[in-house]
């Protein structure tokens, strides 16, 4: 009768073993006590003396295996013999049923994260760490809702209220932690204001206000170190004859009301014309992430809004479908959106370029830092008065761009100012197109 | 048990008696005129001088303990005096035959022993010699003490007795000229370069230690023999008794020299037993003990019964005359031998005796039996020399003894240290902190093959020394290079490297350590640097601390942590204490391997680093990857300083998870004492304890999934020494920490983390740092583990518990102050 030779179980803990050598093949003979194969745990090596005598008949694992414990290794019988009924996954085997361990009930706790409320009068609870936050902060300690062990006040909390913009003075925490009671005006001012110096106090020109990084300014401050940090940044600086495009504006303003068409501005102008330029550039109307450049069909166009709570970029998806007037729109909207503080995160992503203006505010040329991934940022210049070689006088719009070298090279990325140059002084055909 | 011996049940089951030879007792009988032949009267006059310097050193210590004066001096000693009036003939007569290749260690009641030998040293060395001793220790502090102002050489012998005296007695008085700056004192007295090794304040704790430095003479081939001195009463000890059967173990004889390859002859050492009948008031025969005569005791360790006999201790001539036997039998390698030396303690066991254990008639026998005495009539009568003489030296040695005992409770010649002034004297000798990969660089290291023929570092060769693939995926365990085999790695290099390297303890050699740390080890080791040792814990430590002093590397293995208690002794001690009690003299490179069980239940399954790190003198490391625990290791190994290892049996088979590129191949060294971040994170701090480790990351990565809490883990890998300064970084990050590990949370080393932490960081902590470690329980069986040590939902359960309540959470272990109180309130 064959019998099946299974690796054994050298100790508890092993829980399989390596076959190290074989010293009988298939349909060798061997006689009880002879060595079939050799073996090693972790811990030791073995020899596997075999137990019976008779033909090897079947093997089930070659040298350098890893064979589980109990696992089958060989089969040893009269050769002819049937022994399908042996080999694992054979007919007449029969998966054991597992037995489910039963599931021990455990005595539980739940537990909800008690809220607290702070009682007048009665001793403060707060961590070290949260204290020292909230007299640095000045935060408004009438909104914290203590979250911690046994209703203990910890960082998270005063955080949250930060957060939320409640703020009120140090020494208003200060008096909050002597347990007196404060009163903070509603509408949460910034800062309460230090009461005006007598005249004979001494100035203290070290004097300053801490302010805590914002969770918009972290990530700025993320993003844009990381931009610097990582690209290979450089800013090409163009100049372009507005005077068409500030006439098509003006007749636009006339008529615009008439015509039930939106305010556009000269923004909303030159996004169209990027939106525009950039199908015909795709090196520049891409992203580059992992070393993979990616070359976008459609112009997802992120639009820099400066805003209280810092620089918003939301993305004006397929802006090349879109015409003047619905371009206008968006950015309205988006804006709008972003001076709100109702963006979500879709939609600040997924652009694959970027516009900045800084001209209203009358700069003429500067050096806009790319939105990575993307791999160029346009950033919108000042009108301002220029000569012409006769000696008249023109408007000169400003444009500059900044690319990610490592992704276009220069020659490229000149080449798309320039048609966006020529696209804005022709903007009457642009618009026909 | 080597496969080449065979035990046949026949032999086993075989009839017949064990005959016993006789054991000799007082068999000395030679007379004067024999003695005149082998001693000349300067010889003669020698012992009696020597005997009578030991006699007066003590009676000056006993006159300032009880009278606070001796011959003028006025003194107030608060330290100890255990004195041993009436046994000099012993002493002298032990240390006649001995040089400075001889080493004797002492118990706690060593001064005579200590001047004897250091007088037997001074006449044997050469001037030239014996003065650059002088000059050479402790940077000739001592000697410019003793020359005086004029520094003039004079007679150099004359000198070094001067030396000798003082440097004993300034080191009795805690002054910075003692031999060990003071910080010995009288129960801890030596000087190496006369041969005298410590004496020790523990009854019977040189055994081991003495046992130890013989194993150094045996393994690294050195001259000379090894006695250890120890009382009557130290024979109830169980060290003493380990040592004793570990020096006879039959493997020293019949397997060390290896079919004459190497030399199989026995341990050179002389256990001596001082038997003055007391072990402090206990009367050793008729009361304590009860061997009667305790040379006795040599039948029940060999068939040779250690050459055992027993002579009378209150005639020098009788001593010698034993001692010299045994040397000579000891260096024709058929040592061990016993000795036992009769002699009697007329003082008390310390000056506060009033002796209500025993009569004023026997006190008074022995008084009139005084052996100085004895000696000198019978030298008188016999002509050997004249009262006159005997007067002479005696007026001699009294104004030697003044004189010193002036020097030395001088405060301006002899201070003490002053920790006002210089107040980290004492932690700057805590820790010898030098790197010295190499013992002794002289030798050759004895192996048996090349190294990379091993078939361990073969099989290494095949394994993945990263747990992950290319892909990310994990290797199989089997495949994967583990803790262990770090281990192994380092401790390979070390015995390549360092000839003086040896490794020992239970089934360390075919089996190759429980735990299979030295597999392979077997095969490249000769017997003499690699043996299994009797199952005997005290005697396994005592004797690689003894090893160290005299100069050797030790590796020594306690195969369970929860031994460690059976070396007690040993490790809380000696192996911790000798670097500073000898003032930095001795250093101690000796690793003590220590494995932390799993699934063995209450005995086999503790971790007891906090005994460890609770002892000052003692680095303490627990690492839980193989690349900490090779480097970890290797700067074990390189060091002086004793260091317990802690090792789990949880993890012997973990592959490196962390450090990228995997364990290197190459030797390579981890600073002790810096705490490595194993998973960066910011919202909260786990500090681990070994191979708890990998609960911990279980842990943070549940609380990212799930949670959203992002948790930092730090794997502390060092107890002592420790560096907060990571831990803190990371706690002013998170504002929070949870501090796990196996041991049992009462005076864990976590909760004194816990303690130090809070005060270093306490204005950033948003939440009290908490512990969490195993219940104060005994460890249950395997199936119950989880409701004993710290699990990953545990943890997860502490920290919302503790420092930062999660929304939800369904708890699966109550950790709250209230539940704490509770336990302490009926002690668990």
């Amino acid at each position: 009768m064959a019998n099946l030779v299974i690796m054994p179980r050298q100790g508890q803990s092993v829980e399989s073993c390596i076959i190290t050598a074989w010293h009988k093949k298939k349909g060798d003979k061997v006689a009880e006590g002879d060595i079939i194969y050799s073996y090693e745990t972790d811990k030791s090596a073995f020899d596997e003396p075999s137990l019976y005598s008779g033909t090897i008949l079947e093997v089930f694992a070659a040298e350098g295996d890893v064979v589980p414990c109990l696992d089958p290794v060989c089969i040893i019988g009269e050769e002819g013999e049937d022994i399908s009924a042996l080999i694992p996954g054979g007919a007449a085997e029969e998966a054991a049923p597992e037995v489910k361990a039963e599931e021990k009930k455990e005595e539980v706790v739940a537990a909800p994260v008690a809220t607290g409320e702070v009682v007048k009068g009665e001793r403060v609870k707060i961590s070290p760490r949260a204290k020292a936050l909230s007299l640095k902060t000045g935060v408004d300690m009438t909104k914290v809702v203590p979250t911690g062990p046994h209703g203990r006040i910890i960082e998270r909390d005063i955080n949250l209220a930060l957060d939320a913009g409640y703020r009120a003075s140090s020494a208003a925490v200060e008096a909050f932690l002597r347990g007196e009671a404060v009163e903070v005006p509603e509408e949460a001012p910034e800062a309460v204001a230090p009461a005006a110096p007598v005249a004979a106090a001494a100035v203290n020109f070290a004097e300053c206000e801490e302010v805590p990084m914002s969770g918009v300014r972290r990530a700025i401050s993320r993003s844009m170190h990381a931009s610097l940090s990582e690209m290979a940044q450089l800013t090409l600086n163009a100049s372009f004859d507005a005077t068409k495009l500030m006439a098509y504006r003006a007749s636009l303003k006339a008529g615009a009301e008439a015509l039930g068409l939106p305010k556009i501005s000269l923004n909303d102008m030159v996004f169209f014309a990027v939106s525009r330029t950039l199908l015909k550039h795709p090196d520049v109307n891409a992203t580059l992430k992992d070393d993979v450049i990616r070359k976008y069909k459609h112009a997802n166009i992120g639009l820099a809004v400066d805003t209280e709570r810092g620089l918003l970029v939301p993305t004006i998806f397929g802006a090349d479908t879109l015409s003047l007037a619905e371009i206008s729109k968006a950015n309205k909207e988006a804006a709008g959106k972003a001076r709100e503080g109702t963006l979500t995160p879709d939609e600040m992503s997924g652009g694959t370029f970027t516009i900045t203006n800084l001209g209203s505010l009358g700069i003429e040329s500067f050096t806009p830092v790319i939105n990575p991934p993307q791999v160029a940022i346009l950033g919108v210049c000042a009108i301002t008065q220029r000569l012409k070689a006769d000696g008249s006088v023109y408007s000169a719009m400003g444009l500059s761009l900044t690319f990610d070298h490592r992704a276009i090279d220069g020659a490229p990325a000149a080449r798309f100012l320039k048609d966006l140059a020529t696209a804005l002084e022709n903007f009457d055909i642009l618009l026909a197109q | 048990m080597p496969k080449s011996q065979y035990i046949s049940p026949e032999v086993a089951f075989e009839k017949g008696f064990i005959e016993f030879d006789k054991i000799p007792l007082c068999q000395y009988s030679k007379t004067l005129a024999e003695e005149k032949k082998i001693y000349t009267k300067d010889d003669f006059l020698r012992i009696y001088r020597d005997m009578r310097i030991i006699r007066e050193f003590e009676t000056m210590l006993n006159e300032i303990k009880v009278k606070s004066v001796y011959n003028g001096v006025a003194y107030n000693n608060p330290g100890p005096a255990h004195l041993s009036i009436g046994q000099e003939a012993s002493a002298v007569g032990q240390a006649y035959c001995l040089d400075i290749n001889d080493y004797t260690f002492g118990s706690h009641r060593s001064h005579g022993e200590i001047l004897a030998k250091g007088l037997s040293s001074i006449n044997k060395l050469d001037e030239t010699e014996l003065y650059d001793i002088m000059k050479e220790f402790l940077g000739g502090n001592i000697l410019s003490v003793v020359e005086g102002k004029e520094n003039k050489k004079g007679d150099v012998k004359d000198l070094a007795i001067d030396f000798l005296l003082y440097g004993a007695l300034a080191e009795i008085f805690a002054r910075t000229t003692g031999f060990n700056r003071g910080l010995g004192g009288s129960m801890h007295a030596f000087f190496i370069p006369f041969g005298i090794f410590p004496n020790n304040a523990i009854v019977g704790g040189a055994a081991p230690v003495a046992l130890g430095a013989a194993l150094y003479k045996r393994s690294c081939h050195k001259k000379g023999i090894v006695i250890a001195n120890s009382g009557d009463g130290a024979l109830g000890r169980g060290p003493v008794l380990e040592a004793l059967n570990m020096a006879n173990m039959d493997q020293i004889r019949k397997l060390w020299g290896m079919d004459g390859k190497y030399d199989d002859s026995g341990m050179p050492i002389l256990f001596n037993v001082f038997n003055n009948f007391y072990g402090m008031g206990g009367q050793t025969k008729g009361e304590t003990m009860g061997f009667d005569i305790a040379a006795r005791l040599g039948a029940g360790f060999s068939p040779e019964m250690m050459h055992a006999e027993k002579v009378n201790g209150y005639d020098p001539l009788a001593v010698i005359d034993a001692t010299t036997r045994k040397k000579e039998l000891l260096l024709k390698g058929e040592g061990p031998a016993l000795l036992e030396v009769a002699t009697y303690r007329v003082s008390g066991h310390s000056p506060s005796d009033s002796s209500t254990y025993r009569t004023a008639e026997e006190i008074e026998e022995w008084k009139n039996a005084c052996p100085i005495a004895a000696y000198r009539a019978k030298m008188i009568k016999g002509k050997v020399a004249t009262a006159a003489e005997f007067d002479a030296i005696e007026e001699d040695i009294i104004k030697r003894v003044t004189k010193i005992c002036e020097m030395a409770v001088d405060e301006t010649i002899s201070p003490r240290m002053d920790l006002d002034k210089t107040p980290d004297m004492i932690s700057s000798i805590m820790f010898s902190n030098t790197l010295t990969p190499s013992m002794d660089t002289e030798r050759e290291p004895e192996v048996l093959m090349p190294k990379e023929e091993n078939p361990r570092v073969k099989q290494l060769a095949t394994k993945a020394r990263f747990a992950y693939d290319e892909k990310g995926e994990m290797i199989p365990k089997i495949k994967q290079f583990g803790l262990r085999d770090g281990l192994f790695e380092a401790i390979l290099d070390k015995f390549y490297e360092d000839p003086t390297t040896i490794a020992y303890g239970e089934d360390n050699r075919d089996w190759g350590g429980a735990f299979a740390v030295y597999r392979g080890l077997t095969e490249a080791l000769p017997y003499h640097r690699f043996f299994n040792s009797p199952i005997s814990e005290a005697a396994i430590v005592g004797s690689a601390v003894g090893y160290a002093m005299a100069g050797g590397r030790a590796i020594v293995e306690l195969m369970y942590a929860d031994f460690i208690g059976c070396a007690g002794d040993e490790i809380f001690n000696q192996l911790s204490k000798w670097q500073s009690m000898s003032a930095g003299i001795l250093k101690m490179p000796v690793v003590v391997r220590v494995s932390v069980g799993s699934k063995y239940g209450a005995q086999h399954s503790q971790d007891w680093t906090a005994l460890c790190s609770h002892i000052p003198g003692l680095k303490v490391c627990f690492p839980a990857t193989p690349y900490d625990a090779k480097g970890l290791m290797a700067e074990a190994l390189n060091g002086t300083d004793p260091v317990i290892f802690f090792e789990s049996q949880r993890i012997y088979d973990i592959g490196e998870q962390f450090h990228e590129g995997g364990v290197p191949a190459e030797s390579y060294t981890v600073k002790f004492g810096e705490p490595d971040v194993k998973r960066e994170g910011k919202d909260v701090t786990i500090l681990t304890i070994g191979a708890v480790l990998y609960r911990a990351l279980d842990a943070a990565k549940k609380l990212e999934s799930e949670y959203g809490i992002s948790a930092e883990v730090i794997d502390a890998r060092s107890i002592v020494p420790f560096n907060y300064e990571k831990v803190i970084e990371s706690v002013k990050k998170t504002g929070k920490i949870i501090i796990v590990g196996d041991a049992c949370d009462r005076n864990s080393v976590m909760r004194d983390m816990a303690s130090n932490i809070t005060e270093m960081a306490f204005d950033y902590l948003d939440a009290p740092p908490v512990v969490f470690g195993s219940r104060n329980w005994i460890t249950p069986a395997y199936e119950f583990e989880k409701y004993f040590f710290p699990q990953a939902d545990g943890i997860i359960d502490v920290i919302s518990q503790k420092l930062m309540p999660i929304a939800g959470r369904t708890y699966t272990v109550n950790e709250s102050e209230l539940e704490h109180i509770e336990r302490n309130k009926v002690g668990l």
